[in-house]
């Protein structure tokens, strides 16, 4: 480890995988940094090396009737948006960090919104990239049509690499056109069982909504979000059939106003204590949230009923923090789930790991890191398997 | 041949001439004879089975139903292929967490058929789908005419159970969406029998929708009908599914099916959308009207489940119908950006004529998934198929060249390896290189399929085009 950091700022591919081999050949460490906003995930140190993709940046290639758009992947995720509005469309991922997070580190950290009831992930919507790898060769993988069978889904293991195993330098995504209505409801609950029921019956009912996150933060209370994007008919329908739900089970339905917004944010403003992120099978979700309301520290929780992420901010006493997020992760494994300790103050970093299980296939992982990076320069304490 | 009888049992084990002979075909035109042919009936089988192949450094070819379009299934290398023909249960539909969990020789229609009285679906749906098996499904990352707005299989696998090539049983993902570390579960999706056996598999189960429409609309040129597909896409409209044919599919389909369609048309497409009932009859209204600005002779809207069920039958059934026109085809399935659809027919129908064969188009229109039919007659010479390749590749090359792919869903198999230089560097085949070794450090798992083999692709030397 040295004491100073040497900055690059690779202008296009080839120079970065130059930056790349030269520091595999030296063994000297690599940082991967988009707009630094996810810089917290990881057991990490610092690097001899950081590389910044600000200069990967623009659209490469955006033909609007073919419904995908390629970009630098140090473009940040709203220029990427701002671009496809004025063609009407839109990329259906929905970050936290959404003013800064670029869309390498979107793919590093497969860091995915409240969307994901409707559109999916970064893993279902990105359908190439370009990789520059450390030993000094720039690599494709999947292309640029929606539909791509030829050989090995390399995109998929760079979901959520965590800049592991090479630099993403170029992505290639699905894209929608814009919807002509949107709408939602925002709907109160006593009970977190009527909350999580509501959403459920939302999720399971004939019309198809965006978004259905369960909150619980100041107070008592919980909170459902449910909005719906598509023709006018069909968003009427599903708030409709929403607010149905809602009042079944005791809530009281209000207008949406940014609340989807400040429930995907909660990592950013995670920064005292411990953020606990989980990914649960559907209907373990409920039993989950119960357990995380019960807890000394619980600040805020976060649940997305479509997809079982659920993320819950722990504060106060250092020791009962340290004790409830390991609550949660014994919770979360135990209903066949897995999760990690996604975010901690400063003086948790040593006492709170964030992988502290290995997963499944641990040893394949360490297989394929050892084969993109054998001098193990890349991203040190960023692998969940290490 | 006798140690694989005295490990599992002489009832599992097939070696006997007349009965390998049913394994060395699949729904491709290549064909070679198994060593053995192996059917467990668990995952402790199939974990004894890798074991005693990696000893005797033996390769192991699995098998679903055979239906595959790229030779995947067939043992180039010899070997012993795996039949999951008596793996083929469902082991549990759970509905609170709208999984199912499945075993690999799992028909894929039967699945949806089981989970349809809780009113969901699985939503991978193959042309194949009465026939094929879920583990198929896995090893090709297959598609379907419904893929269009709801994805392909690994959008709908969430956990894998797999027996490595030295025996190791490994349970990857899970019912929830997503595990730490790499995604592996995405890594073995589509990867072609290549990386392991895959023995159970957690997929995900979606609401039925509540209601659709099908529309059947008629142009006199596939002009006309390529365009209605961008003019849909362009208008903001999602179909989930939107199907083409030509006039020479439409024949032999109506000459099978009798699906309904116009035997005079130049192209017909078959439309779908889906979803919550509001809304729908106003989409199906746009599309007939763009369908009407373009030209379209007729537009049918399927009056009730009967009707879309016949309509559907046709798209389904045309593969098979082929028989009416020839003894043999050879299907390829290149991907283009749906906007150069045009260009592309054109060229396929160049290439048909310059090699004196008829082409059947009938494909995924929406994905710009083409599935060109090359017509052929083996009995009249091996020169007949040599032909058909011979045009299969122009239209391939032609793919790529326009930014796309040499295949969408049928896989790359023994069928197409030696065409990966058209669309991948040596760098990028080097990176998949990687995830084959760390999974398959031996290479016994369906050797000679997906990377270029020196052997059987001497003779061709590509300079890829992909930027």
């Amino acid at each position: 480890m040295s004491a100073t950091v040497t900055r690059a700022i690779p202008a296009d591919a080839a120079e970065c995988a130059r930056v790349l081999a030269d520091a595999a050949r030296d063994r000297r460490t690599v940082r991967i940094r988009g707009s630094g906003t996810k810089s917290y995930i990881g057991d990490i140190a610092p690097t001899d090396i950081e590389i910044g993709t600000s200069r990967l940046a623009g659209v490469i290639d955006h033909e609007p009737a073919d419904l995908t758009v390629t970009v630098g992947a140090g473009m940040r995720v709203a220029d990427v948006a701002a671009v496809l509005a004025r063609a009407g469309q839109f990329l259906p991922l929905d970050p936290p960090h959404a003013d800064e997070a670029t869309i390498g580190g979107v793919i590093a950290a497969n860091s995915n919104g409240v969307w994901r009831a409707r559109y999916g992930a970064v893993r279902d919507l990105l359908i190439g990239t370009r990789i520059a790898l450390a030993d000094g060769t720039v690599a494709r993988a999947g292309g640029r049509v929606v539909k791509n069978v030829a050989g090995y889904d390399l995109d998929k293991v760079l979901v959520g690499s965590f800049g592991t195993l090479g630099v993403i330098v170029e992505a290639t995504f699905k894209v929608l056109p814009v919807p002509a209505a949107s709408d939602g409801l925002v709907a109160r609950f006593v009970r977190s069982a009527d909350a999580f029921a509501a959403a459920d019956a939302v999720i399971r009912g004939a019309s198809r909504v965006e978004a259905c996150v369960v909150e619980r933060s100041e107070g008592p209370a919980w909170r459902l979000a449910v909005q719906a994007r598509g023709s006018a008919p069909t968003v009427k329908r599903a708030v409709d059939d929403a607010r149905r739900e809602v009042a079944a089970r005791q809530g009281k339905s209000n207008e949406l106003g940014d609340e989807l917004g400040q429930m995907r944010e909660l990592p950013a403003r995670a920064i005292d204590g411990a953020l606990v992120r989980a990914s649960l099978p559907l209907a373990a979700s409920p039993a989950f949230a119960e357990t995380a309301a019960r807890l000394e520290s619980l600040a805020a929780l976060v649940a997305d009923a479509a997809s079982g992420v659920v993320r819950v901010h722990l504060l106060g006493d250092d020791e009962a923090v340290i004790r409830d997020a390991e609550a949660l992760l014994l919770a979360a494994r135990v209903v066949g789930g897995s999760g990690r300790i996604e975010r901690r103050a400063e003086q948790l970093r040593s006492r709170l790991s964030t992988w502290p299980t290995r997963p499944n296939g641990d040893f394949l992982m360490r297989r394929i890191k050892d084969s993109f990076d054998p001098a193990g320069i890349l991203e040190p304490g960023r692998s969940a398997f290490a | 041949m006798r140690g694989l009888v005295a490990l599992l049992g002489r009832e599992k084990v097939l070696g006997a001439r007349e009965d390998l002979l049913l394994y060395e075909y699949d729904g491709a035109v290549d064909t070679a004879t198994p060593d053995a042919v192996v059917l467990p009936e668990s995952t402790a089988d199939v974990a004894a089975l890798a074991r005693f192949c990696h000893e005797h450094r033996v390769p192991i070819v699995p098998r679903g139903a055979g239906t595959g379009l790229s030779g995947g299934a067939i043992p180039v290398e010899g070997g012993v292929v795996v039949s999951f023909a008596r793996m083929a249960r469902i082991l549990e539909i759970d509905v609170p967490n709208l999984r199912a969990v499945v075993q690999p020789g799992l028909i894929n229609l039967h699945l949806s058929t089981a989970v349809a009285p809780h009113g969901l679906y699985f939503v991978p749906d193959p042309s194949s789908q009465k026939a094929c098996t879920l583990g198929g499904n896995v090893a090709e990352n297959s598609g379907g005419p419904h893929t269009l707005a709801y994805g392909v299989t690994t959008n709908h696998v969430t956990g894998i159970e797999i027996v490595l090539s030295d025996g190791t049983v490994l349970r990857l993902g899970g019912k929830a969406v997503e595990d730490e570390g790499y995604d592996l579960v995405g890594a073995f999706v589509g990867s072609e029998g290549t990386l392991g056996l895959v023995t159970e598999i957690t997929v995900k189960l979606t609401p039925l929708p509540e209601d659709k429409r099908t529309v059947m609309a008629a142009f006199p040129t596939m002009d006309e009908a390529s365009e209605t597909v961008s003019a849909i896409i362009a208008a903001g409209i999602v179909p989930s599914a939107i199907e083409m044919m030509d006039q020479l599919a439409t024949q032999a389909v109506e000459a099978s099916v009798h699906a309904g369609y116009p035997l005079d048309a130049g192209g017909i497409l078959l439309l779908e959308v889906d979803g919550p009932r509001d809304g729908l009859d106003d989409a199906r209204a746009r599309i007939e009207k763009i369908c009407r600005d373009h030209l379209a002779s007729e537009v049918r809207v399927a009056s009730g489940a009967l009707e879309r069920e016949r309509l559907w039958a046709g798209r389904k059934g045309a593969f098979a119908a082929m028989g009416r026109l020839s003894p043999d085809y050879y299907v390829q399935d290149g991907v283009i950006p749906r906007t150069r659809l045009p260009d592309i027919l054109r060229l396929v129908k160049d290439a048909g004529v310059r090699h004196r064969l008829r082409v059947a188009n009938v494909f995924h229109a929406g994905d710009g998934n083409l599935h060109p039919l090359i017509l052929f007659d083996s009995r009249l010479g091996p020169d007949e198929l040599e032909r058909a390749k011979a045009a299969g590749l122009e239209i391939l090359t032609a793919c790529v060249e326009a930014g796309g792919s040499i295949t969408g869903e049928h896989g790359v198999g023994m069928e197409k390896n030696c065409y990966m230089p058209l669309q991948f560097q040596p760098s990028d085949l080097a990176a998949m290189r990687r995830l084959k070794d760390a999974f398959d450090p031996d290479g016994l798992m369906n050797p000679g399929k997906i990377f270029p083999t020196p052997s059987r692709c001497r003779e061709f030397a590509f300079a890829s085009t992909a930027r």
